[in-house]
């Protein structure tokens, strides 16, 4: 191919997600594979071809499988770095990884610009935006990004993670950039810890001297300049929140005022989670082509055996695709086996939780001992303090065996009936005992109100319970 | 024991069982009781009561005969809906034919709600708990017909029209339906369900016969709760979720009961859900939902005159411990005869419901032996578990049964032809170990026997889809028996709530 003859490039994968970590080498990249002899078991983490990057000159120095850790030896997490690759298109469908031969005599620029705005969110003022442009380059060093604010002290910045463009070699032609998130840190306004009244906390081993705080990386954050150091979040008792409050409020450090009622005092930290954008333009001659990616950094994976019951992939296959699904978008088998999956997926969020305390059960005679939707009920609708299911039936271990019959029963070809207890999109804030307990259960959405599966999973699971004829007897019938 | 019933049936079978229901006053209820020798009865009257009951007893006696006719009607639905289904209904009429299953579920699930209601209403009464029910060949005469599993057909929805008809029944089709009902019987007896129950409510509501010293309140914490036991099962949940906003169903009826009155408002609730007559229950009752089915299907007919919504299952099947060298008898349709399962692969997968079947049976009985403790849960209680494993059941027979409704139930006869079905043999026992971590070893000995069976059809299922359940299955169980010495070695260190 010729780089004359490009009609159009895309970056992909369009958008990419990082995982935040501090030690220098990311994880090597591998597949999460359901053995075969223990259908219920976890998903084996089996090592798939890594590409590996000298940092120094940006290029690969070799593609194999390797063992796969989530913390170097020095019990650093190890960051997932995602690399982001150029295609091109000469016009149709045809679309190609392009190469260093693909783009000879084009000149490839890159720029990234992230930002971290949840400061932003809570205070309202623009000088809190925190911000990183790596501008334009076209080399082959690691740029690190860096996130700066107005509000910050003069010099003082948050490293955002870096962006390398990876230098093409003979073994590895293709053309693609790498993104290195940052280390995962909290960064904060005051090397001490200030109570919520302004007061210093004093130090329990060192008495009369008051207390570093330990959490913080650096200061960053100018106090004189901005508000976010102390800034109150109030919830006045049984009134509403702040007209543009998220949904559950005072979500971020913080601790409260006794003297004021409802409030919540922030401590002044940030951290050093991104999103924002990668572009890339390829010149040639006289014409620029170009195209962008996004990026994101999110916290690691402590369960990377395991898949939450909704993630971001069926957020984003509806809205792709829709909340809908069409008779003919699926064969009988591949609504059985995602309806399969989303079940899987449920025993696996299961194991990860402790049912007994979310439930609202006493703890040693002792009510509401955690943060659960039995008190956001209470805080948010002000419900009575009732647990969502019958105390007794909330074990974990049962809980786990009985969703794990769900999916063998599944297994068996049998198909799906229990569409009536799924909870259903308007559904999430129905408070009734028959609402509270609907599947998925005792979980929390972004929304603030109860969990439930995304509109298309939903239609899967409906559509593969519409099944009165078995895969079997339509294949013995034709 | 098995219950024997028919020994005290005298007194509640009536003769001309087409007439409307029993109507029988308190008064006449106590005069019912065996009078002394040399008292003559009217020839309208009933049998009287045995002399070997009194007042308590006989309340007893009939809610046995409800847990028994509950019971029976909950395995046969499930057979008939398990039947639904194959590839012989055309694509167009799929729709309707799955909610008509759906719905037929939905009914075999209230009479589970029925039969744990009843359960509560003996424990509130201190009388012994009855998951027995009667078995091949039948014999008791006041069941509503002969248990019998058979497929879905319209000759086997009128004995459940029938069953669950309200005593006034007459405007059309009623006649077509019970003489079809009748003639389907071999024009043996039927009764109405609404028969059992009208003296069941009058026998517990008068204290000259109950007297208030035989309710006990404090069993409540032992009675099945709708919390416990629900499931999320309620308005619309049955029948309504595949195809969006069909007509609502009534509540899923678990009622725990701490007083007479109580007691009898359940009992009410339980005969109005089955037969239902008022304008206002119309939707909901079994009665008018069977008898939708049925004019639905008569309408069917007139445009596809082949129509059949069921596989070809046989009826009554039943598997024998061994596969003897002499050929079995052959296939026949009588609700009369037992159909013997002799494919090898359908031999196994029928004894593993059976053993499942078993272990729920016994569960149930369990969980209703076991306080609920409300005040701290923090840690599992052993009653959380029992139930966790019963409803675990339920699921593992809902999908061997449609393994099984798929499968020939001779070797020689493919199920195009001839298919198994779910045999739900009763056990030679229901009763359960005295002591609570012998109930558990007593559970965990089914899952093992069930083990050796899933090590067999692990070898012998050549089906992909049907191994890969094998292995979940085992798996699950492997897993469920550790929850199980758990709990074992708690009772041991004393540590356990129940």
């Amino acid at each position: 191919m010729k780089a004359s003859a490009l009609k159009e490039i895309r970056l992909l994968p369009p958008l990419a997600i990082s995982r935040l970590g501090s030690a220098a080498e990311p994880v090597n990249n591998y597949n999460l594979v359901i053995p075969d002899d223990q259908p219920l078991g976890y998903r084996d983490i089996v090592p798939a071809p890594t590409l590996v990057v000298d940092q120094a000159s940006g290029k690969i120095t070799k593609r194999e499988a390797l063992p796969v850790t989530f913390k170097d030896e020095q019990g650093r997490i190890r960051p997932v770095a995602p690399f982001l690759e150029l295609w091109g298109s000469t016009g149709g469908d045809e679309w190609v990884h392009l190469t260093e031969s693909d783009v000879k005599g084009a000149r490839i620029r890159w720029r990234v610009r992230v930002a971290n705005i949840k400061v932003f969110r809570r205070t309202g003022d623009p000088r809190d935006r925190v911000e990183a442009d790596s501008d334009w380059f076209h080399d082959h060093s690691r740029h690190e990004l860096r996130g700066n604010a107005h509000n910050f002290y003069a010099g003082k910045y948050i490293p955002l993670g870096h962006i390398q463009f990876i230098d093409p070699t003979r073994g590895f032609p293709e053309i693609r950039a790498r993104f290195t998130p940052a280390g995962g840190y909290v960064y904060g306004s005051n090397p001490f810890v200030q109570n919520a009244d302004g007061t210093y906390a004093v130090d329990p081993a060192f008495g009369g001297y008051i207390q570093h705080d330990l959490n913080i990386r650096d200061v960053v954050y100018d106090p004189a300049k901005g508000k976010w150091l102390g800034y109150d979040e109030i919830y006045p008792p049984n009134q509403p929140g702040p007209p543009d409050a998220t949904i559950p409020g005072q979500i971020f450090a913080g601790q409260a005022n006794a003297k004021i009622d409802g409030s919540w005092v922030s401590r002044g930290y940030l951290d050093d989670e991104c999103d924002g954008t990668v572009e890339v333009e390829l010149t040639i001659g006289t014409k620029t082509l170009s195209s962008f990616a996004r990026i994101g950094a999110g916290p690691p994976a402590f369960a990377p055996d395991s898949f939450p019951i909704r993630t971001v992939y069926d957020e984003l296959e509806q809205a792709l695709l829709g909340p809908e699904v069409g008779p003919d978008d699926y064969t009988i088998e591949e609504l059985q086996a995602e309806t399969e999956e989303i079940i899987r997926r449920a025993f696996e969020t299961i194991r990860l939780m402790n049912t007994t305390i979310m439930n609202g059960n006493a703890f040693q005679g002792k009510v509401d001992v955690a943060s659960t939707m039995v008190r956001q009920d209470r805080g948010d609708a002000e419900r009575a303090f009732e647990p969502i299911m019958a105390p007794t039936i909330v074990d974990n271990l049962a809980d786990r065996t009985l969703h794990q019959n769900i999916f063998a029963t599944l297994r068996s070809g049998a198909p799906p009936w229990f569409m009536s207890v799924l909870r259903r999109f308007d559904e999430i804030g129905d408070l009734t005992d028959l609402g509270r307990r609907k599947m998925p259960g005792l979980m929390r959405n972004a929304d603030g109100r109860y969990l439930c599966l995304t509109r298309r999973q939903r239609e899967k699971i409906r559509l593969a319970s519409q099944r009165l004829v078995s895969p079997q007897e339509e294949r013995r019938a034709k | 024991m098995r219950s024997r019933l028919s020994r005290h049936l005298q007194s509640i079978l009536r003769e001309d069982s087409t007439s409307p229901g029993l109507d029988i006053s308190a008064k006449m209820l106590k005069r019912g009781f065996a009078a002394p020798l040399g008292v003559a009865r009217a020839e309208t009257q009933p049998a009287p009561i045995s002399p070997e009951l009194n007042g308590h007893q006989y309340a007893v006696f009939l809610l046995h005969v409800a847990a028994g006719i509950e019971h029976a009607l909950m395995a046969q639905y499930l057979y008939a809906a398990y039947s639904i289904g194959g590839a012989q209904v055309p694509p167009d009429l799929r729709e309707m034919v799955e909610r008509w299953q759906e719905v037929i579920l939905g009914i075999a699930k209230e009479e589970m709600g029925h039969l744990i209601t009843v359960q509560n209403v003996l424990r509130l009464l201190s009388g012994p708990l009855n998951f027995d029910r009667e078995d091949y060949p039948f014999d008791a005469a006041f069941y509503p017909f002969d248990f019998t599993l058979e497929r879905l057909t319209l000759d086997s929805l009128c004995k459940y029209i029938y069953a669950e008809m309200p005593p006034d029944w007459t405007t059309p089709p009623a006649a077509e339906v019970k003489k079809r009902a009748i003639d389907a019987s071999r024009g043996g007896p039927l009764h109405a369900v609404h028969e059992l129950y009208d003296l069941m409510i009058k026998t517990i509501a008068d204290a000259s016969l109950v007297p208030d010293e035989y309710f006990r309140p404090e069993t409540v914490k032992q009675q099945a709760s709708w919390s416990e036991w629900g499931r999320g099962y309620a308005h619309g949940a049955r029948g309504s979720s595949l195809q969006g906003d069909r007509p609502k169903t009534p509540d899923l009826i678990i009622r725990a009961v701490s007083s007479r009155a109580e007691a009898v408002a359940a009992l009410k609730e339980i005969a109005v859900q089955g037969e239902a007559t008022t304008p206002e229950m119309d939707q909901l009752s079994h009665f008018k939902r069977f008898l939708d089915i049925y004019e639905e299907w008569q309408k069917t007919l007139k445009h596809h005159k082949r129509f059949d919504p069921a596989r070809p299952v046989v009826t009554n099947p039943i598997v024998e411990d061994s596969l003897g060298p002499e050929p079995p008898p052959k296939l026949s349709s009588s609700a009369a005869d037992r159909n013997v399962i002799t494919a090898p692969v359908t031999f196994y997968w029928a004894h593993l419901l059976n053993v499942r079947y078993r272990l729920l049976l016994s569960g149930l009985d369990h969980a209703l032996h076991l306080a609920g403790v409300l005040e701290d849960t923090s840690q599992p209680t052993a009653r959380g578990d029992v139930i966790t494993m019963v409803f675990s059941e339920m699921y593992k027979i809902r999908s061997i049964a449609s393994v099984l409704v798929q499968l020939p139930v001779r070797p020689d006869t493919p199920p195009e032809k001839a298919a198994a079905g779910p045999p739900f043999q009763m056990p030679y026992t229901l009763d359960i170990p005295q002591s609570e971590d012998d109930r558990w070893r007593w559970h965990r000995d089914m899952l093992v026997a069930s083990q050796h069976i899933l090590d067999v059809l692990a070898v012998m299922e050549s089906d992909e889809r049907r191994r890969g359940y094998v292995a979940a299955l085992r798996e699950s169980d492997a897993d469920f028996m550790a929850v199980i010495d758990r709990i074992i070695a708690r009772y041991a260190k004393q540590e356990v709530t129940v």
